[in-house]
């Protein structure tokens, strides 16, 4: 299981490499992930600083690969093509890229580059993981997986699957991508003053959320929103070793958390146990979770967000109470195409509250109130009161007359 | 013999069988509708197999097609339960399914052969993203919403898909896809339907929280809701297929409105080659009667900037209410119509036919089904109105607010 970690600037991958060679980390196991401010989403290194970068490398030989995230409509997404074409790529052991544009074009025109493809925005089946491995075959290099996913599918993605697989396990959770840019026109003059071609950060809050202090960032790509609690799988690297991960990723970029290098590094090589580090978490600026990775139940709230009494079953169903007048008439719309009822039919009536009420029609009228003997699809007809139905009271059909066989079994919800 | 202009299709949405049939009736070439599970609407009413079937029926019936939204990002666990739907899709005979993951549309390749569209959720922004998803079997491509439609026809141009473009309706702020919000602040899901709207609260956004500085509060991440109806030249002369909708959460009323000015005004460059119209201003003042946030055509002319953000707080205050939806007309006798909102006796009702102008109905009387004369309609009830000429099933009943307030 590989290190993967980032480095903005020529410092922190000058001082990234002093603590390898110091810690006589094997530079196998190593990655660092570098961009520049045009192709990766948070950077601000200039393509000049990342030339100095790449030319400092040549003395520390640290496994670097080039960042390539940023999503990009196509008159800006030429651009970023005609600036990849200008880099020293040889100089990279691979490529990041999330949009599926990028991934073709190195797919076409640099097929000797390996990738390293994110799916961190869904991507959370067996199905589509295999397929994306298939479509790249050997130039892949690993995937890097959603934040979503638990401990249990990371276990049998990494089992079944043939390629490489990374995970985030410490850092700030994005929430939200925007090619808008939402947070300068709220502060317009000054902030052109003072941050240009700087990212600008702001925390958000909001009355209608439970929770404070969003991190926000907003520069030439769009705007950035993070979650409140950072991610912190630190206390799983062991487990996540054992998983047979590919890779592990700690995202220092932000909060000044670069400084915590050294500390990773030992608990990843596990020449310092977990309890070691405990400050990391203590002292970090915001509050930190371990996400979905114990169990992701984002879809059980989903029954609530609506009556499923109101829904129509497909077996007898004939149509829907539109109307109740108490103790005169009930309105019902016929619905079915197949079914009609008539005189002497026994329906059962299933109310949005599920009760269940059963009649024989003995009255049924048209809505100038003529006497009818039958009704189908699309006709409104008006039946006696019955008490306890009320409007969207769904209706089927129990039984037939005129004939002995009864009307098919009723599914009720 | 008069040549007839190319227009793009009409896509409209359908939350459910009765506005299916309403968006049909007012003039939607193509619905898209979402089933009980797979799609991003889970709090819509959606079909059940049954309403499936006969929405399909009635839309291939009127000439309309039918696509089918399985656009979740589904989990392992939601594809075990996609085979069986798929078979009932193919069954029915729709039209195309919407997906945006790899792995549904491998399933849905490998269990069907369902024509396949990339929605908008999947976020193509550019030629080469076509390119791969053409790959990948797809052959239309809803393209993400920050996609200009100049870019969009080089997309179409050189990769020689179908290419399908929002024209109307509510916008994401974020890269569709792109967002987890409601995911980590809700416990719901927004790739599973589930989105909590949490773009459109407003915030408090604090810029250096040591200098102390006071928060500036803004309702910064709301985009406000798109209109291409003054963009139709381009998207024609761009040779766009689809023009879509949003809007499977929203109302008959929505749903009519919309259907019905858009195909009217492809109608007319259908028959005239252009949209000088005197009627273009009528188009525009039917799509403010509708809810709406402030209109933008988004990135629609060139990548939204600005002006494209909704910095207000969401009002429910309209020009016009809706009354309510026709059930049945009886002919000199009388209107059945579902109540929505209430109108009293003697209050000018306007209907608003499939094709063609308003009707203005100064109702004599109301009276409840069972003919008792009513002071004032209820929501929600059935009510008998005197006939009018014109009037037809599933026509919609509005009445102008604003009127009331004069009396």
């Amino acid at each position: 299981m590989k290190f993967i970690t980032y480095a903005d600037n020529l410092a922190q991958l000058t001082a990234l490499n002093d603590l390898v060679v110091a810690k006589n980390f094997d530079k196998t196991n190593i990655e660092v992930i570098v961009g520049t401010s045009a192709l990766s989403r948070y950077s601000e290194t200039s393509l000049g600083d990342l030339e100095v970068m790449i030319a400092a490398n040549q003395k520390f030989q640290l496994p670097l690969v080039l960042e390539w995230d940023v999503l990009a409509q196509e008159t800006l997404f030429q651009k970023n093509a005609e600036l990849i074409a200008r880099l020293p790529l040889h100089e990279f052991k691979a490529i990041r890229v999330q949009d599926p544009g990028a991934l073709n074009l190195v797919k076409e025109k640099y097929s000797w580059l390996k990738v390293q493809l994110i799916l961190e925005n869904g991507n959370h089946n067996y199905a589509g993981l295999t397929r994306w491995s298939e479509f790249l075959g050997e130039q892949l290099d690993r995937l890097v997986l959603s934040n979503e996913l638990s401990r249990e599918h990371l276990r049998n993605y990494a089992t079944e699957l043939k390629s490489g697989l990374e995970v985030l396990v410490y850092g700030r959770i994005l929430l939200f991508y925007s090619p808008r840019l939402l947070l300068s026109p709220l502060k317009k003059e000054e902030i052109e003053k003072t941050l240009a071609n700087k990212n600008i950060e702001a925390f958000g809050t909001s009355e209608e959320s439970p929770h404070a202090g969003f991190p926000l960032i907003e520069n030439r790509h769009g705007t950035f929103m993070f979650n409140v609690k950072d991610l912190y799988l630190l206390d799983h690297l062991e487990e996540l070793k054992s998983l047979k991960l590919a890779a592990v990723r700690f995202d220092l970029r932000f909060d000044e958390s670069f400084k915590h290098l050294d500390k990773m590094m030992d608990l990843y090589m596990g020449t310092i146990a977990h309890e070691s580090v405990s400050d990391i978490r203590a002292n970090h600026a915001r509050p930190m979770i371990k996400g979905f990775y114990n169990i992701n139940k984002t879809d059980v709230l989903f029954t609530k967000l609506k009556n499923k009494r109101i829904q129509r079953l497909d077996d007898n169903y004939i149509g829907e109470i539109v109307d109740v007048e108490r103790d005169q008439q009930i309105a019902l719309v016929v619905k079915s195409k197949t079914l009609s009822i008539k005189l002497g039919d026994e329906i059962q009536l299933v109310t949005p509250e599920g009760k269940t009420k059963t009649i024989g029609l003995k009255s049924l009228l048209n809505t100038s109130k003529v006497a009818k003997t039958q009704a189908s699809t699309n006709e409104i007809v008006l039946i006696p009161f019955i008490s306890g139905v009320v409007a969207k009271t769904q209706v089927y059909l129990l039984s037939t007359s005129g004939s002995d066989e009864a009307g098919k079994s009723l599914k009720t919800p | 013999m008069t040549t007839k202009n190319w227009t793009p299709e009409l896509l409209s949405p359908a939350g459910s069988l009765e506005k299916l049939k309403v968006a049909v009736l007012y003039g939607a070439d193509a619905v898209y509708l979402g089933g009980q599970k797979f799609g991003l609407r889970q709090a819509s009413d959606n079909f059940t197999a049954h309403e499936l079937k006969e929405g399909v029926e009635f839309a291939h019936a009127h000439g309309s097609l039918v696509y089918v939204v399985l656009n979740s990002f589904l989990h392992d666990k939601d594809l075990e339960e996609l085979p069986e739907f798929l078979a009932l899709l193919s069954e029915l005979s729709v039209d195309a399914v919407i997906v945006s993951d790899l792995g549904v549309i491998t399933e849905i390749q490998k269990h069907s052969n369902l024509v396949v569209h990339l929605s908008t959720q999947a976020s193509c922004l550019n030629v080469e993203s076509a390119k791969l998803w053409k790959k990948m079997g797809v052959t239309r491509i809803v393209l993400g919403r920050e996609v200009t439609i100049a870019e969009a026809k080089k997309i179409k141009q050189e990769t020689g898909l179908e290419i399908e473009m929002f024209v109307h309706g509510s916008m994401c702020m974020a890269f569709s896809g792109n967002c987890v919000i409601s995911n980590y602040t809700q416990g719901r899901d927004s790739n599973r339907g589930g989105c909590a709207h949490s773009c459109r609260f407003e915030y408090s956004i604090d810029f250096d929280k040591e200098k102390n500085e006071e928060a500036k509060k803004a309702f910064f991440m709301s985009s406000k809701d798109l209109e291409g109806i003054r963009m139709l030249t381009e998207f024609i002369e761009a040779g766009i297929d689809s023009l879509k909708v949003e809007g499977r959460n929203k109302s008959h009323y929505y749903a009519g409105t919309v259907s019905k000015v858009y195909s009217q005004a492809l109608a007319y460059y259908k028959e005239h080659g252009n949209f000088l119209s005197d009627d273009l201003i009528r188009w525009e003042e039917e799509l403010r009667k509708i809810s709406h946030r402030d209109y933008t055509t988004g990135s629609l002319d060139h990548h939204a900037d600005e002006s494209s953000i909704y910095n207000q707080r969401e009002s429910d205050e309209n020009e016009y209410v809706v009354s309510g939806v026709i059930l049945e007309v009886k002919e000199n006798e009388h209107i059945l119509l579902e109540v929505r909102s209430a109108f009293h006796p003697g209050e000018t009702l306007e209907i608003m036919p499939f094709k063609g102008r308003v009707i203005p109905h100064t109702v004599a009387t109301v009276k409840t089904i069972a003919d008792v004369d009513v002071p004032k309609s209820k929501p929600g009830s059935v009510v008998k109105v005197p006939y009018v000429a014109g009037a037809e099933q599933f026509n919609i009943i509005r009445k102008r607010v604003m009127m009331e307030a004069q009396v």
